[in-house]
């Protein structure tokens, strides 16, 4: 990258001080779908809406969460392909770890080095922010976590978030319901009504994706016929 | 004569019931010429963890010295002392990464879970993990401490009887090394403390 | 994380060559002088494998672990020197770990045979590693042994590690094909117990580990052969104050021992 004309940052500050790249970037986010996870007492939820551009599109290979070890899931709102990249980074940042260690990388360090990387495209020279937030659900000694990471390379921890297009009105929603004794069962239900909420048109098992991780610290994708079973369960 | 035999070295790890102790002898030698006799081969990690770096001193301080280094760093970045067990994987990398040019060290590590149950390791130079639930022993007669462990140890010893069963062991097996010995030193790490014994030896 | 982006360092290999010029022998690593085996059966694989490790002549490990994990239908066993056989298969274990992250398939035994040989073929054998890998994937039942240089075979049932003359002669007599999954189990625990007994490299205990389409059974510690055969009639029992103490000092928890000397002694 350094070898190119091009090589300086295009991340660079406006008089008033701001990064418009980065606000630009959250623009993306946020025409992006909607991503919201709750954190309860025994666990994560992670879900997000799942609408493809046409009804032609094979929805079975199209999969928005994803694992990154065996204890840590992750989702996002904004550019599909950004995230894949940040995917790959990651589940390479999980193994190198488990490889040193021979222990399953806490969900804190790997939201760190994940945020380690998008921050270093806001300032490399060649590239530019990733138009992606992501939320990172996890399970470690620390207990269930869930944190959100922006394309500034930001990051907090979460007791419920909501990403994306109908970011506001979820999280707005999220607070009402949110409460410090909610179990997981209990946070995929307030997951499912909070993604009704914003959703236009029907939702059902196949154009929105939910994960979980519970006390068994398995990250796991819900698969079409169980989320059409929870969705049942909130009617 | 082996690089392993320039310096001298004895170390014994033993875990015990809820405890774990360590010790190693004192000498430090340049081939058969004693040059002190107050040189310890046991490094404390953090509170409830031991290493014990046999083999070339001058390889042992330097994997030592990189060993506090990680843990300083690891202790940094994710706010916590490190399990035993990680640290022997840790020490387990470090020395396989230098698999075609190793360190001549073979570390012994000695620690308490956090659950509080003993962790006892040990491994070559180039990081073979042996992680054992009695004892590990390293040193320039191995043997000697090899036999002594093997007829001393019995499972459950309370704090003060693995002390003294870690002791007899240390002391007799040394006293048939000629490279080793001149006193040694024993760490008794349990729950709520870590108790460090100066023993003497024969000294010749 | 490390310091380094992976692979080898070879930053000390100058001076230890130095060194051994000059007559100073470099240490001998674990081995695990070893006898490993496996066969295909009807639904599936046995893999066997002794428990010694040694330096030289003397047993470090008596109960030693050469099954190593590669993927939850994958096993190998590893004979050779004990830290290359341990990362050769942790290595591969993660590769393919991240492999079927990316394909969302179940890993394929000819797949960890292939990144095996190419890793060991890379390093011309010095990486010394001889492994006996078995597993089951959607082709069925895969045996295959991969020699330290990076050659494989494909075989009903293989053997491996010093006790590899021992253990086949076993296999030689008694396989057949399409066995039941006890009929294979006991062959290879007989072929790794000549092994144990025959063979000075070998030693201890059997572990077996049986792979099938259904899951997989590891039986760490199968045959225990060889406990303690004798008894300490007395167990002597030192008495506190045994040990001649000539100073006792209380470390306080989050107060690092120095280790420079007594002079830093500040109690």
């Amino acid at each position: 990258m350094g070898e190119s004309q091009y090589s300086f940052s295009l991340t660079t500050f406006s008089p008033s001080g701001k990064l418009v790249q980065i606000e630009y970037a959250l623009n993306a986010v946020a025409a992006g779908a909607t991503s919201l996870g709750i954190s309860a007492t025994d666990g994560v939820v992670i879900a997000t809406e799942k609408k493809l551009p046409s009804m032609l599109v094979d929805e079975g290979t199209v999969q928005k969460i994803t694992i990154l070890s065996p204890n840590i899931g992750m989702v996002y709102s904004g550019m599909g392909p950004d995230y894949r990249v940040l995917v790959r980074k990651a589940r390479k940042t999980a193994q190198s770890y488990f490889r040193l260690y021979q222990e399953h990388i806490p969900v804190a360090q790997l939201v760190r080095e994940v945020a380690a990387v998008m921050q270093e495209f806001t300032q490399s020279g060649g590239v530019r922010p990733f138009g992606v937030s992501l939320l990172l659900a996890g399970f470690d000694d620390n207990g269930p976590q869930l944190y959100q990471v922006d394309p500034s390379g930001s990051y907090f921890a979460w007791k419920a978030s909501a990403i994306g297009k109908n970011m506001n009105n979820a999280k707005t929603f999220l607070e009402k319901r949110y409460s410090d004794e909610v179990g997981i069962e209990d946070a995929i239900h307030t997951a499912l009504l909070t993604l009704k909420e914003g959703f236009e048109g029907q939702v059902s098992g196949s154009n929105i994706e939910v994960g979980i991780i519970g006390p068994d610290k398995k990250f796991k994708v819900l698969t079409a016929a169980e989320v059409q079973d929870y969705l049942q369960e909130v009617e | 004569m082996s690089i392993y035999t320039y310096n001298g070295a004895a170390i014994i790890a033993m875990a015990g019931k809820d405890c774990v102790a360590i010790g190693s002898d004192l000498r430090f030698g340049v081939q058969l010429q004693t040059m002190t006799t107050d040189y310890k081969k046991v490094f404390q990690i953090h509170d409830k963890l031991f290493v014990g770096l046999g083999g070339l001193a001058t390889d042992a301080q330097t994997l030592h010295q990189r060993l506090m280094f990680r843990h300083n760093m690891y202790k940094l970045r994710e706010e916590r002392d490190m399990k035993p067990s990680t640290f022997g994987n840790l020490v387990s990398s470090i020395l396989y990464e230098k698999r075609f040019g190793p360190y001549f060290a073979s570390p012994v590590v000695a620690g308490l879970e956090p659950d509080g149950k003993p962790f006892v390791c040990g491994m070559d130079s180039i990081g073979a993990l042996e992680t054992a639930e009695d004892f590990i022993v390293t040193g320039t007669n191995s043997e000697s401490l090899f036999g002594m462990c093997e007829s001393m140890w019995r499972p459950g010893l309370e704090a003060d009887e693995l002390f003294e069963v870690l002791s007899q062991c240390l002391l007799s097996g040394i006293d048939r090394d000629a490279l080793a010995g001149w006193g040694a030193v024993v760490y008794v790490i349990t729950k709520d403390k870590v108790v460090a014994r100066t023993l003497k030896g024969r000294m010749d | 994380m490390g310091s380094n982006g992976g692979g080898f360092s070879f930053d000390l290999c100058k001076r230890n060559a130095l060194l051994e010029r000059k007559g100073m022998a470099p240490p001998s690593a674990w081995k695990t002088g070893t006898t490993i085996a496996g066969v295909v059966f009807k639904d599936g694989v046995v893999l066997g494998a002794d428990t010694r490790s040694t330096s030289g002549s003397t047993v470090a490990d008596k109960n030693c672990e050469k099954i190593h994990y590669i993927a939850p239908n994958i096993y190998c066993c590893g004979a050779g020197t004990a830290a290359d056989t341990m990362n050769v298969t942790a290595m591969i274990s993660s590769a393919l770990d991240l492999h079927r992250y990316a394909t969302g398939r179940e890993s394929r035994i000819v797949t960890a045979m292939t990144m095996l040989k190419s890793h060991l073929f890379k390093y011309q054998g010095h990486v010394s590693a001889a492994l006996v890998l078995g597993g089951v994937d959607l082709n069925g039942p895969h045996l295959f042994t991969i020699f330290p240089h990076g050659s494989t075979d494909c075989l009903p049932y293989a053997t491996m590690g010093s006790g590899s003359l021992n253990a086949m002669s076993v296999f030689e007599a008694g396989f057949k094909e399409d066995m039941s999954r006890e009929e294979a189990m006991a062959l290879v625990a007989a072929a790794i117990r000549s092994g144990v007994y025959n063979d000075l490299g070998s030693g201890s205990n059997v572990d077996l580990c049986v792979i099938t389409k259904d899951g997989v059974d590891y039986l760490r510690n199968h045959e225990l052969l060889m406990g303690k055969t004798y008894q300490r009639e007395f167990p002597v029992k030192y008495p506190k104050g045994t040990a001649p103490v000539i100073k006792e000092r209380v470390i306080p928890l989050t107060a690092l021992e120095i280790t420079e000397g007594e002079a830093m002694d500040t109690s």
